[in-house]
C-alpha cells in the first residue's frame, strides 16, 4: 500500500488544480455557451466568430506574429544557450542571472520602458539620427515591428534557460565521440548535439509561442493603431463590453489552437528523442 | 539523453507559460484598491446613517464637503464605491432594503433602472437649488421617466471633445473634424474606445451620435482617420505622456483630464467644438427600498447647492451641475474644462444602450483596428 501513501501527498495539489484551474475553466466554457439575449445555452457566439472574417484574419496575422517571435528568439536565445552551457566557466552563472533579470521587471514596466526608447525623440531615433542613418526618425513605434520586439525581450529568456538546460545536461563524451569517429563540426552539431538538445528548443518554443498567441499589453501600448490583435480584441470584450460570452468563446478558440499547437510540439519534440 | 526527461521539461515549461499568463492578467485587472469595503471610520452608533454609492473620490467622501451636512442632521455618510454602471445596477437590483439611500446613475443606466423600478420619483419642488441648476438639466432626457416624473437630479457632467496643443495650434478649432483632417497627420491621438469613436464620427458627418442613421459612412471615414493617427490612446496617463512629449497636436480628450494638465502647466487647450462633442452627466437618485427618503434629498440637495458645487469643481472636480456654481468659478479655470452653458448646450449626452447596440458598434470599431 505504499503507493497509496504517495497519492494521498498528491491530494492538495489535485484539489487546488481541479478549484482554480479546471472548475473555472468549465465555467468559462459554459459561459462561451450562453446567448447574450436569453442566457440559454447556444451555439451563436462561435457561430459569430467563424462567420466573420475579420476574426479569422486578425486569429491569423496573431499566430503568423507570435511565430515570428518565436523564430527569433529561437535565433538569438540558441547561441548564447549553447555558449553558456558548452564554452564557458565561471562567467555562465553572472550571464544567466542578466538573462533572468526581465523576469523579474513589472511587465507595464518593461513595455513602457519600450516605449520611451522607441519613440520619436527616444535614444533609439536620436542614435540613428546622429548617424544620418534616418532623416525623420525611424518611426518604429506603433508598428507590428515595436511589437514583435518588445514580445521578443519579454520571452526569449525563458527559450535561452529551457535551451541551456538541456544542453547542460547533455553528455559531452558525445561530441568527442562524434569528432573522433570523423564528423565534421557542423556534422556533430546538426547530428548530434542539435537532436539531443530538441526537448529544450521544443519547451522554449512552447513556453514563448504560447503566451505571445494571447498577449495584449505589448500589443495595445507597443502598437497602437497598428496593434490589434486576438488577445486585445478578447480584453475590449470583457472590459469594455461586459460581453463575457462571446469573449469566453474567442479565449477558448484560442485555447483549442494552443493545445493544438502544443499537441505538434510535443510530437516533434518525441520524434527526436526517440531518434 | 534518458526518456521522459522531455516530458519532465515539457511539463515545467507548461506551469512556466500557464504561470506566466496569470500574472500577465493581475496587471492588467489589478485595480481594486479594496474599494468594495464600507468606509465607516466614524462610529457613532447613535447618529442615522446614510448609506451612498458612488464612485471613489467623488464629493461625497470627502469629509470637508459633507461636514456641514453631517453636522446639520446629526447623521453619517457612509460610502460604498461603485466600481461601474453595470456593477451600480447590479447593486441596485441585489441590495435589500435600507441598504442604500443615494447612489449616481448616469445616463448609461438610468433608464433601465427607471423600467426596472428601482428608483424612487423625486419631488423636485422639495429642492431648494434645482431652480439653480443649468436649464438643459432641469429636464435632462434620461432623468425622466415615461410617467414624466423626474427619477434623478444631475450633479456634475463632463464632455469628451477637441484638445490641442496651443503652441502649434494657433486658433481654436471649431469642428471636431480637425480630428479627421489630412493637415494633422501623423500628430492625432484617438481614443481607443469604441462608444467615443463612432459618436466623433457620426458628428463629425452631421448624424445624430445616439442614433447614427448611416453605420457604413462611420466606418469609412474612420477607416480613413486610422492613417492620420499618431496612435490611439486608453488611458488617460498614454494621452498626458503623448502630448507632454510635443507628439501629438490634436485630440479626442476629457474635459476634466485637459484641466488638469492645464493646471500642471501644460500648453493644453480644450473646446467642445460648435458642431458638438460628447458629453455624460453623473446623477443622485434614491432607490425604491431607502428607508431615508427624506435625509436622501435633502442630502441631494445639499450636493447641488451652489457651496458645495463650487468647492468642490474649483478644487479639480467635475463641472457642476448648478448655474450659479459654475458662474463663480475662476473663468480661465472654466474655460480650460470647458464648463461654460454653451458648450453645455453644443453636446450630446451619452445614451443608455442596449447589449446588441454596443456588440454592433464595438464590432464595427474591432473591424476599423484590425483591418
Amino acid at each position: 500500500m505504499k503507493a497509496n501513501k504517495k497519492q494521498v501527498m498528491t491530494w492538495p495539489a489535485m484539489l487546488v488544480l481541479l478549484c482554480f484551474t479546471l472548475f473555472p475553466l468549465l465555467i468559462m466554457f459554459t459561459t462561451s455557451f450562453r446567448s447574450d439575449s436569453t442566457g440559454a445555452l447556444t451555439m451563436e457566439n462561435y457561430h459569430k466568430f467563424f462567420s466573420n472574417f475579420m476574426y479569422i484574419k486578425l486569429t491569423g496575422s496573431t499566430l503568423l506574429m507570435s511565430l515570428l517571435v518565436t523564430v527569433i528568439s529561437l535565433v538569438i536565445a540558441y547561441p548564447l544557450a549553447y555558449i553558456m552551457a558548452k564554452k564557458l566557466k565561471g562567467l555562465k552563472n553572472v550571464i544567466l542571472v542578466l538573462t533572468i533579470i526581465p523576469f523579474f521587471t513589472n511587465q507595464l514596466v518593461r513595455v513602457y520602458s519600450w516605449l520611451i526608447f522607441l519613440q520619436d525623440g527616444g535614444i533609439l531615433n536620436r542614435l540613428f539620427m546622429s548617424f544620418g542613418l534616418a532623416e525623420n526618425g525611424l518611426g518604429i513605434l506603433y508598428t507590428r515591428a515595436a511589437v514583435v520586439i518588445g514580445l521578443t525581450h519579454a520571452f526569449f529568456p525563458y527559450m535561452v534557460v529551457t535551451i541551456y538546460m538541456a544542453l547542460e545536461r547533455m553528455d559531452d563524451s558525445l561530441i568527442e565521440a562524434s569528432m573522433s569517429l570523423g564528423a565534421s563540426k557542423f556534422t556533430t552539431f546538426k547530428d548530434v548535439i542539435f537532436p539531443i538538445s530538441m526537448p529544450g528548443v521544443m519547451s522554449g518554443v512552447t513556453i514563448v509561442f504560447v503566451p505571445c498567441l494571447g498577449s495584449f499589453v505589448e500589443p495595445r501600448i507597443l502598437g497602437g493603431v497598428n496593434g490589434t490583435v486576438i488577445g486585445t480584441v478578447i480584453e475590449d470584450q470583457f472590459f469594455q463590453l461586459y460581453g463575457w460570452n462571446f469573449g469566453a468563446a474567442i479565449a477558448f478558440v484560442l485555447f483549442a489552437m494552443v493545445l493544438i499547437f502544443m499537441g505538434a510540439f510535443g510530437a516533434l519534440g518525441r520524434r527526436w528523442e526517440t531518434e | 539523453m534518458k526518456k521522459g526527461s522531455f516530458k519532465k521539461l515539457f511539463i515545467g515549461a507548461l506551469a512556466v507559460a500557464v504561470m506566466f499568463s496569470m500574472s500577465a492578467c493581475g496587471n492588467a485587472t489589478g485595480t481594486a484598491d479594496g474599494s468594495a469595503s464600507k468606509d465607516s471610520s466614524a462610529s457613532d452608533s447613535g447618529k442615522t446613517k446614510l448609506y451612498v454609492v458612488n464612485w471613489k473620490d467623488y464629493g461625497s467622501d470627502d469629509k470637508d464637503l459633507i461636514k456641514k451636512f453631517e453636522e446639520e442632521n446629526d447623521c453619517e455618510i457612509v460610502n460604498t464605491y461603485m466600481q461601474s454602471e453595470d456593477d451600480l445596477l447590479t447593486k441596485l437590483k441585489t441590495s435589500s432594503a435600507g441598504e442604500i439611500d443615494v447612489c449616481l446613475p448616469n445616463c448609461t443606466i438610468l433608464p433601465a433602472a427607471i423600467k426596472a423600478d428601482l428608483l424612487e420619483p423625486v419631488d423636485t419642488s422639495k429642492l431648494t437649488n434645482f431652480n439653480s441648476l443649468f436649464d438643459r438639466f432641469k429636464t435632462q432626457k434620461e432623468c425622466l421617466g415615461d410617467d414624466g416624473q423626474m427619477y434623478a437630479v444631475p450633479l456634475v457632467w463632463g464632455s469628451t471633445a477637441v484638445a490641442y496643443n496651443t503652441d502649434t495650434v494657433k486658433e481654436a478649432p471649431t469642428s471636431i473634424k480637425c480630428l479627421f483632417d489630412e493637415q494633422y497627420k501623423g500628430k492625432i491621438a484617438f481614443r481607443d474606445d469604441y462608444n467615443d469613436a463612432v459618436m466623433a464620427a457620426a458628428l463629425a458627418l452631421g448624424q445624430d451620435a445616439n442614433n447614427p442613421s448611416d453605420m457604413d459612412a462611420i466606418k469609412d471615414l474612420l477607416l480613413k482617420q486610422k492613417e492620420l493617427n499618431k496612435t490611439y490612446w486608453q488611458t488617460g496617463d498614454e494621452f498626458s505622456k503623448l502630448f507632454a512629449s510635443g507628439q501629438i497636436d490634436v485630440g479626442l480628450m476629457w474635459s476634466g483630464q485637459s484641466a488638469t494638465m492645464a493646471k500642471d502647466g501644460e500648453h493644453i487647450g480644450y473646446v467642445v467644438p460648435e458642431d458638438g462633442g460628447i458629453g455624460w452627466v453623473d446623477n443622485f437618485a434614491i432607490p425604491k427600498n431607502s428607508k431615508n427618503k427624506e435625509l436622501a434629498l435633502k442630502f441631494i440637495d445639499y450636493m447641488i447647492s451652489k457651496d458645495v458645487q463650487y468647492k468642490w469643481a474649483s478644487q479639480g472636480g467635475p463641472a457642476p451641475a448648478n448655474k450659479e456654481a459654475a458662474a463663480a468659478i475662476d473663468p480661465d479655470y472654466a474655460k480650460s474644462a470647458a464648463m461654460d452653458e454653451e458648450s453645455l448646450n453644443r453636446l450630446t449626452f451619452m445614451e443608455y444602450r442596449d447589449d446588441k447596440t454596443k456588440q454592433e458598434w464595438n464590432d464595427l470599431w474591432t473591424s476599423v483596428k484590425a483591418s
